[in-house]
């Protein structure tokens, strides 16, 4: 299960964009500030917070679980040394409260992702940044999620003709190529359509955005977002 | 009822299909985090990614190749679910994998200015050989330095046990990419370029 946006009416879900990036920006930034085994606590029950807010439950994480051997290994990899005395418990304990920071972070973007539409996002990007960067950050993004799925489909349908036709005793390298091939040309083939298509249809630098606007609940959760950027910051002094 | 008017600023047609082809090279990425193929050092698979950045400076230039790489970034942050096992947000450029993902740009563009000499885009099949090759090694340097340093710094590593953890069983699997784009541009295959 690919983890994605999920309609709703949770709290999440009526907070602006914008807020929510903040509050993601002010959780990693304590995060890595606070990585005691009391912040990280105090953190834990705000990660669950925000995927409570945002209806979402254990199911969303498992999106992450490529992650998890990484952030496993780490710590045993941190406390093992060569020689005496073996294994260092202080270094593995250092890096697993890295690694369970690391987790936390995941389950706040989790929150975000599943609480917010590809419209929003786009348009709360559009307005934060400012000139042609943002007009070039939205347009791209909306691709972005409007073309992954074609070009998933377009690298499946290459995989199988490949192995139709006897590929899997190809070597690696020989099978990587093909589906590269494939992939960058469908990826050129419909970029060109569609930039002469966009371009008849007059592709616009300052295009009309969706509103976004401060509703009352987003004053709590920006004064979230910078009380935990000053509590990095007076952690860091 | 009031009415507003605006002007409209037009996207030129060469600047159009620049962005478009950027960002479908994003999400050319995103797709290749989806392939997996078998490693022959370690028995986590290996995805196509890398070789899609190493493709996004080839072909798109030391410009464009890394804003393509930059709206993958961007995409990825805001929920489209183009990193590793299709995973999304915030929060995976800042964990464990963020010094190979915040690398990719780079790597783009140090790719792209080897094979191009300059931001002036030129065939890339008339780059020699060994032009290619180095260009793809220092792209390889660049995302496994800068992979390593973020897995030294966010998972509180030493510079072994990172590269223990996040390169030695990954650096076979990079020889294989860098064969793959070689045959990729020198057998003329991409009708676009």
């Amino acid at each position: 299960m690919t983890l994605g946006y999920v309609p709703g009416d949770s709290l999440a879900h009526r907070l602006d964009p914008r807020s929510k990036l903040l509050v993601q920006v002010g959780f990693a930034t304590a995060a890595y500030a606070h990585t005691t085994p009391r912040g990280l606590a105090a953190l834990t029950l705000l990660a669950a917070g925000c995927l409570w807010a945002a209806a979402g439950d254990l199911d969303d994480l498992w999106a992450y679980r490529f992650a998890l051997p990484v952030l496993l290994l780490a710590p045993l990899v941190a406390g093992a040394t060569l020689g005496e005395p073996w294994f260092r418990v202080d270094r593995a304990g250092a890096a697993a409260l890295a690694s369970y920071r690391v987790l936390l972070l995941l389950v706040v973007a989790a929150a975000y992702v599943r609480s917010t539409p590809v419209r929003d996002s786009r348009a709360a990007i559009q307005r934060t940044v400012p000139g042609r960067a943002g007009a070039f950050l939205g347009v791209g993004v909306g691709l972005v999620f409007r073309f992954l799925p074609l070009l998933r489909r377009d690298l499946l349908a290459a995989r199988e003709a490949i192995r139709a036709r006897g590929g899997g005793r190809l070597p690696v390298h020989e099978r990587m190529r093909l589906i590269a091939v494939a992939g960058t040309n469908r990826a050129f083939d419909r970029a060109d359509r569609l930039g002469t298509a966009l371009a008849a249809r007059c592709l616009a630098w300052n295009p009309t955005l969706p509103r976004l606007a401060f509703g009352p609940a987003d004053y709590p959760a920006l004064a979230l977002g910078v009380g935990l950027l000053a509590s990095a910051a007076t952690a860091a002094i | 009822m009031s009415t507003r008017t605006e002007s409209v600023d037009l996207v030129g047609d060469e600047a159009a299909v620049n962005l478009t082809r950027a960002a479908l090279f994003a999400a050319l990425v995103g797709a290749f985090a989806y392939v997996t193929f078998p490693n022959p050092v370690s028995p986590v698979s290996v995805t196509l990614q890398v070789l899609g950045v190493f493709l996004a400076g080839i072909y798109l230039g030391p410009v464009w190749g890394p804003a393509a790489l930059v709206l993958y970034l961007v995409a990825g942050a805001l929920g489209a679910p183009v990193f590793e096992g299709g995973s999304a947000g915030v929060g995976v450029l800042v964990g464990q994998s963020a010094g190979y993902l915040w690398s990719y740009p780079l790597a783009a563009g140090v790719v792209g200015a080897v094979v191009h000499r300059g931001t002036a885009l030129r065939d890339p099949a008339a780059a020699g050989l060994v032009t290619l090759v180095a260009a793809m090694t220092l792209g390889t340097v660049v995302v496994y330095g800068l992979g390593v340093a973020g897995l030294m710094l966010v998972l509180s590593l030493g510079p072994v046990e990172a590269a223990t953890v996040g390169a030695l069983a990954f650096l076979p699997a990079e020889a294989l990419k860098l064969a793959a784009a070689v045959g990729i541009v020198r057998s003329d295959a991409i009708a676009a370029a």
